[in-house]
């Protein structure tokens, strides 16, 4: 009986599936990227070294050179804006030093808003406020 | 002469190189604008009234106000007023009561540049406690 000459197997790199987790990968940081800047509004922060690093924040108030509150790519008024950090406090379980608030105010603006934002959140007893500031390049 | 009964076809084989010259491509574009992106830091002020509202306090911290000009706004430390705030980081220096805190104390007009730039300089000339404090919270909070 003639057996069959047993061929040596090819070795090779299965590229497929590397390209495939490859591109996975890659939108996964895309999304990823995406979604985790749609708190922050292009502002002209000052420039600044800060005093430490930027932690995460429950809430991100943007405010623009005009003056208006963004938060999430929306326009709230104060009354709003109250309303929305009410929430994230009860979310919390009302306690003000477990939430932390991130203001991102712009350079050029002045300090009406910025003023009237910290009034409103020292009347919720949320006594201590991150600003952001952008690193001197 | 004998033909081969099969044909000998070539073997199916992906051109690789260009989709990992594209995927290459992706990613040094990603790692590009990536570094675009600026870095943010904080400050870390705390909002209070307090002090401020001339109440009589045990500690006295040292008082920088931001206030709005015409040109712009000035940093008023005491009598000084300085239009730089980078200035102010050497006066608060030699101040000694810096476990007191700062208080910087911010007209609504004033540009919020300034505001920072004077809680920055409070926290580099060493004082770990920057209050920032509304003017018109100050006041109303005083008239009470």
């Amino acid at each position: 009986m003639r057996l069959a000459r047993r061929r040596p197997t090819r070795l090779g790199i299965h590229m497929t599936p590397m390209i495939d987790v490859t591109f996975l990968l890659l939108i996964f940081f895309m999304t990823v990227h995406q979604v985790s800047r749609v708190n922050k509004e292009e502002l002209a922060l000052p420039q600044l070294a800060g005093t430490q690093e930027q932690s995460e924040s429950a809430v991100t108030i943007n405010i623009d050179r005009e003056g208006r509150i963004v938060v999430s790519g929306q326009v709230l008024s104060l009354a709003e804006l109250a309303s929305l950090v009410g929430q994230e406090l009860a979310g919390v379980g009302g306690d003000p030093a477990r939430l932390v608030v991130l203001l991102r105010a712009d350079r050029r603006g002045d300090c009406r808003t910025v003023n009237q934002v910290m009034a409103l959140l020292s009347r919720l007893e949320i006594l201590r406020v991150r600003l952001a500031v952008e690193v001197p390049q | 002469m004998r033909l081969t009964s099969r044909t000998h076809r070539p073997p199916l084989d992906m051109q690789m190189t260009s989709m990992i010259d594209c995927v290459f491509l992706l990613l040094i574009f990603f790692m590009v604008t990536t570094s675009f992106s600026r870095t943010e830091r904080e400050l870390d002020p705390a909002v209070k009234l307090q002090q401020a509202a001339g109440q009589q306090a045990d500690l006295a911290p040292t008082v920088v106000e931001v206030l709005a000009r015409p040109t712009g706004g000035i940093v008023r430390l005491g009598s000084r007023e300085l239009a730089d705030p980078a200035a102010l980081t050497p006066l608060l220096s030699r101040l000694d009561n810096k476990q007191d805190g700062a208080i910087v104390l911010v007209d609504d007009e004033a540009p919020f540049d300034l505001a920072a730039s004077a809680i920055q300089a409070c926290k580099a000339a060493g004082f770990s406690l920057v209050s920032y404090v509304p003017r018109g919270l100050a006041t109303a909070a005083g008239n009470r």
